[in-house]
Order: C-alpha cells, then sequence, then structure tokens
C-alpha cells in the first residue's frame, strides 16, 4: 500500500523529549538532559506498517511511549487525524487512546502472572465500557482469543501456562479488544524463538488485512522490519536520519549509517560469506546527554568532514542526488548522500 | 576421527530432576571440534545446547542436574572421568567460555582489570603487579580504547560492547585450546555484534583455537561457522558442513528453520512457519520428537525413533558423478534399511527417517 492522496492518521512533527539530568539531594538542579528524542517528523497513513529500526538507545522506545501519551514530550506534537494528542488530557484523551493500542516487548512480564487470561484480555472494556456491554464481554474475550489463533477454552488459564509465542498471542488479543485503528509494536517478536517469531509476524500481517490496522513497528532486527513493513524509518541518537519506502531503505540506501547497519547483518546464506562487502563501523554510538556537534554520526562516519561538524544535515532529499530519479530520492539527513545499492544475495 | 580431534562428545545423557519429574535434557548428543575450526550449535531454547556446554565446561549444577551416560574427549582424555581439581586445572588454561550477558557474568564490586588479572594470578602464580599488566595487554588484544586509563573501570562503566570483549579477553588470557562461546552476540547492536563476531574470527585464527559457537541466529552461523550441529529436544538432529546444511538440509526441522526467516533480500507473501511449539522435556513426544510438527511425518515416525543416518551425497542421488542404479542400491542400503550404518562423530547426518526426501527435496526446490 502507497500513501496517496489519503489522509495520514496519525502526523508527528518535530517531536521532542528530553529527560532532565539532576544533582543534589535537596535542591535539585538541573545539570543538563538526556536527548532520547530530538525533532522526529513522520507521518502514518490507515492501513500501513512503518517500521521503525535503530540501535539501543536511539530513542525508538520513547518515541513508541510519546505516541501513546504515556510521556509527554517536550516539544512538538502528535497528530492524531488532526488533533494534537499530547495535550489533551482527561475524557478526550481516553477517547483517543481507545484507538492507539501497544504491544510491549516481552510477553513474560507484560502480563500480570495473577490474572486470568480472559481478565487480562477484558480489562481495557472495564475502561471503555461502551466498547462491550457487560454481559457480552466474556464471549467477546472467546471471540479475540479465536482469532488470535487460542483456543478460547484456555479463557480461564494463567500467563504462566502458555508458552512466549502464546503469550504474545494474548498481549496481541488484549490490544485488538477495542478495536483498535492503530497498533504500535515495541520490538514484538525479539523475545521469541525462532521458529515462533514466524508464527507471530504472519498472525499480524494477518490481522492487518483483517480489521485494516496500521502498524508502528519498532525493531531492531531489519530483516523482520523489511518482511513486514511499507516505509521504514531508520533513526540514530534520537533523530530519524533517513526514512522511505522498504524498497529505497533496503535497495537504495543513501545515508552512510543506514548503510553501515545494512552491511551488518548477517545473511544466512554461506556461499555470501566472502563476496559482501562490509562497513564495520568503530566505536560506540555517543551519550544522548551530550550528542556531537553538527551530523550526529560523524563521530562513527568514514565520510565525515569539517561540514559535518558545523552543520546540522536537515532529513530532506540531499541536493547531491536531486538529478536522479526512482527510489533513491527519498529523505536522507548527510551532506554527502550516495547511493550504494545492495548486492543482492542468492 | 582425524588427528586434529579437539574435544568429542560421545552419547552424551543429562538428566534434571524437578518438582514435577525427571527431566531428560540431553539423550544422547554427540559432536566434535577439530583445532582451529568453528562448529556451531544451532538450537531454540530448551533444545539442550547450553546444558552440553556446561557439561564440557564442568559447569553444570550437579544437583539437580547428573550426567547418567556418555563421554567427553578432550585431547584424548575423558574429562568425565577427572577429579574436580583435574577438572579446574583444564578450565582456563586449556578451555574457556564465553557467556551470553557480559553485565550478569562480570563481578560488579570488582575492577575488570583484577577480575582479568585474576587468570594469571590463580592459573600462572603472577604478582597483583605482573597480573595488572597482562590485564592492559589483553585489553588492548581486544581493541579496547584507552586500555591503561581503564584498567581499573568497574564493568557498568563500559559499552555492552566493549563489556563482551572483556568477556573475550578473560577467555582468551591463558590462550585455550577450545573456546565454548553460548550466544556471545544476541545481547547487542548488529554493528557492535558484527565488530565483535569479527574479533572472534581474527583471534580464533591467529591462536589456531577449536570454537563452539552456540546460537540461534542462522545469519550468524552463515558467517562464521564451519559446521554445524543442529539440535532439537536433547538430540543432534542434523549435523552437516555449513554450505551442505545450508544447500539441501536434511531434516525437516532444520529446513522449516530455513525457511522461516525473512530475509534482507527477499521480500513479500507469508513467511513460512513451523507449526507447533518445541516439546516440554517432561512429556518429549514418542518416536521422532519433531513428529508433532513436521509436515513429512508418517506412521513410522510416530513410533519408531530414528537414528542419526549417515547422509551420503550418492544415497541422496544428487552427485553428478553416480548412475541412477548406483544411487539405487545405495538408497536401498543405507536408507530404508534398519541396519543404516552408524556414522562416524562429525560426519554429515541426519535424525530423520526420510533424510533422503528431504535433501531431494530441497535440492530440487
Amino acid at each position: 500500500m502507497t500513501p496517496g492522496a489519503r489522509e495520514p492518521i496519525l502526523e508527528v512533527r518535530d517531536l521532542v523529549k528530553h529527560f532532565p539530568l539532576t544533582q543534589g539531594i535537596i535542591l535539585r538542579r538541573q545539570v543538563g538532559a538526556v536527548r532520547a528524542v530530538d525533532g522526529v517528523s513522520f507521518t502514518l497513513y490507515p492501513g500501513e506498517t512503518l517500521g521503525i529500526v535503530g540501535e539501543s538507545g536511539c530513542g525508538k522506545s520513547t518515541v513508541a511511549k510519546l505516541l501513546m501519551n504515556l510521556e509527554r514530550p517536550t516539544a512538538g506534537a502528535v497528530l492524531y487525524k488532526g488533533e494534537d494528542i499530547s495535550k489533551l488530557s482527561g475524557r478526550a484523551l481516553k477517547a483517543v487512546r481507545r484507538n492507539i493500542q501497544m504491544v510491549f516487548q516481552d510477553p513474560y512480564t507484560s502480563l500480570n502472572p495473577r490474572m486470568t487470561v480472559g481478565d487480562i484480555i477484558g480489562e481495557p472494556f472495564d475502561i471503555h465500557p461502551d466498547v462491550a456491554p457487560k454481559g457480552d464481554r466474556r464471549r467477546r474475550v472467546r471471540e479475540l482469543l479465536d482469532v488470535v489463533g487460542l483456543n478460547p477454552e484456555y479463557i480461564n488459564r494463567y500467563p504462566h501456562q502458555f508458552s512466549g509465542g502464546q503469550r504474545q498471542r494474548i498481549g496481541i488479543a488484549r490490544g485488538l479488544a477495542l478495536n483498535p485503528e492503530i497498533i504500535v509494536a515495541d520490538e514484538p517478536v525479539s523475545a521469541l524463538d525462532v521458529s515462533v517469531q514466524a508464527q507471530v509476524i504472519n498472525l499480524m500481517e494477518k490481522l492487518q488485512d483483517e480489521f485494516g490496522l496500521a502498524y508502528m513497528v519498532i525493531a531492531h532486527d531489519l530483516s523482520i522490519v523489511r518482511h513486514i513493513s511499507d516505509r521504514v524509518g531508520v533513526m540514530y541518537l534520537g533523530k530519524i536520519v533517513e526514512i522511505g519506502s522498504d524498497t529505497a531503505i533496503y535497495e537504495h540506501p543513501t545515508h552512510p549509517y543506514t548503510q553501515a547497519l545494512l552491511s551488518a547483518v548477517p545473511v544466512p546464506d554461506p556461499q555470501a560469506r566472502e563476496g559482501r562487502e562490509r562497513i564495520i563501523l568503530t566505536g560506540d554510538v555517543p551519550s544522548p546527554a551530550n550528542p556531537p556537534s553538527g551530523c550526529r554520526f560523524r563521530t562513527r562516519c568514514w565520510k565525515a568532514q569539517e561540514r559535518c561538524e558545523r552543520q546540522e544535515p536537515p532529513l530532506a532529499v540531499p541536493p547531491v542526488l536531486a538529478d536522479r530519479t526512482g527510489e533513491v530520492l527519498h529523505d536522507s539527513a548527510c551532506h554527502f548522500a550516495e547511493e550504494k545499492r545492495r548486492v543482492a544475495h542468492g | 576421527m582425524t588427528d586434529d580431534r579437539l574435544l568429542e562428545v560421545r552419547d552424551l545423557e543429562v538428566e534434571f530432576t524437578t518438582r514435577d519429574g525427571v527431566v531428560r535434557a540431553l539423550n544422547g548428543v554427540s559432536y566434535g571440534v577439530d583445532a582451529g575450526e568453528t562448529l556451531a550449535v544451532l538450537g531454540e531454547s530448551g533444545s539442550g545446547k547450553s546444558v552440553t556446554a556446561q557439561a564440557i565446561m564442568g559447569i553444570l549444577d550437579m544437583p539437580p542436574g547428573r550426567i547418567t551416560g556418555g563421554e567427553i574427549l578432550f585431547q584424548g582424555r575423558d574429562l568425565l572421568g577427572l577429579g574436580a581439581e583435574e577438572r579446574r586445572k583444564i578450565r582456563g588454561p586449556k578451555m574457556a567460555m564465553i557467556f551470553q550477558d557480559a553485565l550478569s557474568s562480570l563481578n560488579p564490586v570488582l575492577s575488570v582489570g583484577f577480575q582479568l588479572g585474576e587468570m594469571f594470578r590463580v592459573h600462572r602464580g603472577a604478582s597483583r603487579k605482573e597480573a595488572k599488566e597482562r590485564a592492559v595487554e589483553l585489553m588492548e588484544r581486544v581493541r579496547i580504547p584507552a586500555a591503561r586509563q581503564r584498567v581499573n573501570d568497574y564493568p557498568h562503566e563500559f559499552s555492552g560492547g566493549m563489556r563482551q570483549r572483556i568477556m573475550i579477553a578473560m577467555a582468551l588470557a591463558l590462550e585455550p585450546d577450545l573456546i565454548i562461546a553460548d550466544e556471545p552476540t544476541t545481547a547487542l547492536d548488529v554493528t557492535v555484534q558484527a565488530q565483535v563476531m569479527d574479533l572472534l574470527a581474527d583471534l580464533q585464527r591467529e591462536y589456531r583455537m577449536g570454537l563452539i559457537l552456540i546460537t540461534h541466529d542462522l545469519g550468524v552461523v552463515a558467517d562464521t561457522a564451519d559446521r554445524i550441529a543442529v539440535m532439537y529436544a536433547g538430540r543432534i538432529v542434523e549435523n552437516a558442513p555449513v554450505k551442505e546444511l545450508y544447500a539441501a538440509p536434511a531434516h525437516p526441522y532444520t529446513k522449516g528453520l530455513l525457511d522461516s526467516i525473512p530475509r534482507l533480500d527477499q521480500k513479500g507473501g507469508q513467511l513460512y512457519a513451523i507449526s507447533g511449539l518445541p516439546p516440554n522435556l517432561l512429556h518429549v513426544p514418542d518416536g521422532c520428537p519433531f513428529h508433532p510438527r513436521c509436515p513429512r511425518a508418517r506412521d513410522r515416525c510416530r513410533t519408531d525413533l530414528p537414528p542419526l543416518y549417515a547422509v551420503s551425497e550418492r544415497a541422496a542421488g544428487g552427485a553428478a558423478d553416480a548412475t541412477a542404479e548406483a544411487a539405487e542400491a545405495a538408497a536401498a542400503d543405507a536408507a530404508h534399511d534398519d541396519i543404516a550404518r552408524v556414522p562416524e562423530v562429525g560426519e554429515r547426518s541426519s535424525a530423520c527417517h526420510y533424510w533422503k526426501e528431504t535433501v531431494d527435496d530441497a535440492r530440487r526446490a
């Protein structure tokens, strides 16, 4: 699905989240800030999947929390159908939250061990009683269990009686309970075994087709993100450095960080071992409390020049590539953007 | 068995006594590693890959664990016959282990320099000063920048990738012949994972060490391993050189794993998913433990436990030089006869009654 002239369902504009760093016990002085998210903008269209990839600490989970309004942004706006939800509270916020639901990473800690599966999946109905009338709830929960491929007879079991993959299905059923339009999934399969990951991914795709959901999937596994996403954004140290369609990002990456990230992914084909070119980055991600000036990637970039230190590259179609056509033309925050086609393997 | 054979595990059996009954974690595991070779042990959680490693290192918790059978031959000696003190002398100078989670494997109240130096103080009788000096050298070896300034830092002051390097440095300290790396990069980001795997491969080449790489990441395996042992429910189900396994898996479980990974270079459509769940080790199914999830299962699989069959190119009808009759004869010999040849440890083998069909299908596809 390509975003055409349709209205975006969710629009994020210059989102900023700084966590204060304080010193002193009685008189808490702010001595700095962890700039977890520092100016992130993107849009999400109905029925599409936007993948966000990045290394740990780049702020991708904070973005998820901001979308859910679990954290209030320092600046910027989250527009749901044109309305800024980051300013809402009380009843209005509750109404919006019904339409944006979340699936968490760790199915072992995100389900209350003392509640039965029926209570876990039915809990959203306590908060939003208008969705399912009281007498109808058990039936709805059974339906939901069936939708996510679990036996409806399991309604009275507890989370510990299920395996990891089944628990993640329970988490997904809970997310679906209120018929949301958007599901934010933070690392939905990274805690699962390989053979079970595929089952959960297939389930998510099936549900998207069935209910027309828009997904925002956050993950560090690039091959999974590619498999499910229509568009992909790459984050580095609180900023999106490159965003575009999945083909644009995976076949025609122009930002050096994306190129390094892609080349580092191990390819499950021993024949490709010799032939492929790998860019191995040196060093670690700098601290988000004290990010480098100019381009944030310059400390690990092999192309970095003096200009990168002075001037921060904007996230736009790079002027150097303006004469090109096709997938190369997508937003990339680099002064020296250059297409690097991936050599197709196997 | 080659002269280079460093470690050979034969029919290893391990049980755990739990409140719910006896869990048979390993049911006759056999594999071998040569000097300078990388063996990848692939399997899901609960398949027994880490238990095997712990048994080899001699760090299995006993009780509740118990080694009930088999032998572990290391440089020709059976480790299971040795006493605790002799085992301790092997652990460190001869074989070492790299753990998955570096933060919980390092002691948080001791500086990394002290922990690295401990190897030299305990095993080599070095003084504190000498040991610290050696620790700095080791940190430089694993490319930790500003090693001399950071030698007195504590584990929490290092990043994840740097901590994993310290774990590698510690394993390398006494230049062992064998290193067991249990999911060394699972907790790391891809860019850092590439750095760490690269470093490990370089050092292995330099010291000509045997490496057992325990992982569930099929990408990492393809990048680094020479041979693969695939484990399922406490057994080896397939044993093969890496290229042959990826080209034509001989066990339906391996095939399912390979088909279920989304790949960067292939998109769209449904992912193949192995149906069902890994078995509970308290109630392993009769016959082949994989049969409830296997698309190829027949009646025989529900009753007969398949042994490891030797997989030969000729019997599989894949080799170009084999004539049709020869292939047929060999197939009759090897696959469907119950007196199939027992494969040598390390030879290409598969624990599936119908491995021949599996290989042929994979080749055709």
